[in-house]
């Protein structure tokens, strides 16, 4: 999920207040919630508005965005990742197309590393990078946790080849659209590769309710995908739903 | 309760919905060369409507929309004949492959309850004159037409739908995916506010529950239908929507099943007495 208005749609909040009631109207207890004035203009500024702005909120952990620390936007990559874990970050979300990067390039090279000895995941759509580049970083950082979203329902050929070769890719359930994908896609990999997750604002979050729980996945995996990935991933104190 | 109400605890509890007739006005049926569909024939669709609480689905062939249209009405004439009560049919017409003929060689199958037009697969305009057996067979019959329409497209922009329903005003015409596009919904919306026998679809990446209740809140639903556009977009991503979206009872009531019962009962009405599969 992600705090703001959304400029190229009529969608997002700019209040906690507001996030709160939506998850509230959809049975979501916790979510991972990053800042579109992080996306859309000043990633720095951003990440720090978003910490302010859900001080003392415990249903929702930041996510910073991050940038190469070519230009010392986000000082070095060791002194983000450092602050993220001060702020009580849980995740950081790369857009690679939008901030003009490449997610495999030599200039995120110690961003990553930083990220795997801080056991920050990494959150990237699949819009904004290739899946050559998800697997180049996965392979590069064998212990890097990369979870993709927005995966539409056109990319499935792709998808099953990257998550048979990269263990450490996961995936979450923000437009992962393809037609009976999900109980396909644990069938193949288990339960354990995929996260609850909404896309919210830009998505309706009742398309990942909705999704995951009439799945036709038994109950088990559906906790695990709903909270208990989640919870591995992200830190023991995210709630149960 | 309230439908509402009623259709989120079958959601969060798990089973099917039982609380109301949903017509999927949108889906087809079968693979398609462009990406891997895990689960798409017949049977398939029918369990996962099973699943959720879909009573009927009206579908056209991926064979039918992208290959061969003869080839593709005939296995949807297989898809229906196999699952009678769940499944009905949209008859493709592709402009490049005997329109008249293909009108005439299934204008009586009660299996087909509309037309299923895609401009943009065959690269040709939706106002061109080989669709003109189309426009003619629909005005006579009452038979509605369900067109792909893609908001920027040169073969199916909302454009395309004003300038047919302008020359064809006795021609239902459900714009599928209603533009598509967040910028494309609110010309959607107008297109449809000035002529009353448009109605918008639904299905569609970019849709979302606060648009469809915005589409219902403009135009009444009497013009708006629910439909998923499975399997290519999982169906309960679509009906989601619509299970969360702020609307009345009624209006969810129609969109979902009631004006799209009206719509297809030219031929014969759509099964939905709920007792038929319970």
């Amino acid at each position: 999920m992600a705090l703001g208005r959304h400029p190229r749609a009529d969608a997002g909040s700019v209040s906690v207040k507001e996030l709160l009631a939506t998850m509230d109207g959809m049975g979501i207890a916790t979510a991972v919630v990053s800042s579109l004035a992080s996306r859309w203009h000043a990633p720095a500024a951003g990440n720090r508005e978003l910490v302010e702005l859900l001080a003392g909120v415990d249903r929702l952990r930041p996510c910073w965005t991050v940038l190469p620390d070519t230009c010392g936007e986000i000082g070095t990559a060791a002194e983000f990742v450092d602050q993220a874990g001060e702020a009580g970050v849980v995740a950081v979300r790369a857009f690679p197309a939008d901030h003009r990067y490449t997610l495999d390039g030599p200039d995120l090279d110690d961003l990553h590393g930083e990220l795997v000895r801080a056991r920050l995941p990494l959150l990237v759509e699949a819009s904004q990078t290739s899946w050559e580049a998800v697997e180049v970083v996965a392979t590069r950082f064998g212990e890097h946790t990369l979870v993709v979203g927005d995966v539409g329902y056109r990319s499935l050929r792709s998808v099953a080849g990257v998550l048979s070769r990269c263990p450490n890719v996961y995936l979450d359930l923000s437009h992962l659209a393809s037609h009976c994908g999900l109980e396909w896609l644990v069938e193949r990999f288990g339960p354990g590769r995929f996260l609850f997750g909404t896309g919210w604002p830009l998505r309706d979050p009742a398309e990942a309710v909705t999704r995951l729980l009439w799945s036709e996945l038994d109950d088990a995996a559906v906790r695990q995908i709903g909270s208990g990935n989640a919870r591995d991933l992200f830190g023991p104190d995210t709630e149960e739903p | 309760m309230s439908l509402a109400s009623d259709l989120e605890s079958a959601v969060f509890d798990r089973v099917p919905q039982r609380a109301t007739p949903i017509i999927d006005a949108h889906a087809h049926v079968g693979p398609y060369s462009e990406f891997f569909i895990p689960s798409c024939e017949p049977a398939d669709l029918v369990r996962v409507m099973d699943r959720v609480g879909v009573d009927k689905t009206v579908l056209s062939s991926h064979l039918g929309i992208q290959l061969d249209a003869r080839r593709g009405n005939e296995a949807t004439a297989e898809a229906v004949a196999a699952h009678p009560d769940r499944l009905a049919g949209y008859l493709v017409v592709n402009p490049w492959q005997h329109p008249v003929d293909e009108l005439a060689r299934w204008a009586d199958d009660p299996r087909f309850v509309g037309i299923k037009l895609h401009p943009d697969l065959h690269m040709y305009p939706l106002t061109g004159p080989h669709y003109t057996p189309v426009w003619e067979f629909a005005e006579r019959t009452g038979c509605p037409v369900l067109t792909h329409t893609w908001t920027g497209s040169e073969y199916d922009d909302l454009a395309h739908i004003g300038v047919v329903a302008d020359r064809h005003p006795g021609v239902t015409l459900l714009a599928g995916h209603a533009g598509a596009s967040y910028a494309g919904f609110d010309t959607a919306i107008e297109v449809a506010a000035a002529h009353p026998r448009v109605l918008l679809e639904i299905c569609g990446s970019h849709n979302s529950g606060a648009t469809i209740a915005r589409m219902v809140r403009a135009l009444g639903p009497s013009q708006v239908v629910f439909g998923s556009d499975f399997p290519f977009i999982d169906l309960r991503c679509s009906l989601g929507r619509m299970v969360f979206a702020e609307l009345d009872d009624a209006d969810r009531a129609a969109v979902l099943g009631g004006t799209a019962q009206r719509l297809f009962g030219w031929r014969s009405p759509p099964a939905t007495d709920r007792t038929d599969k319970e």
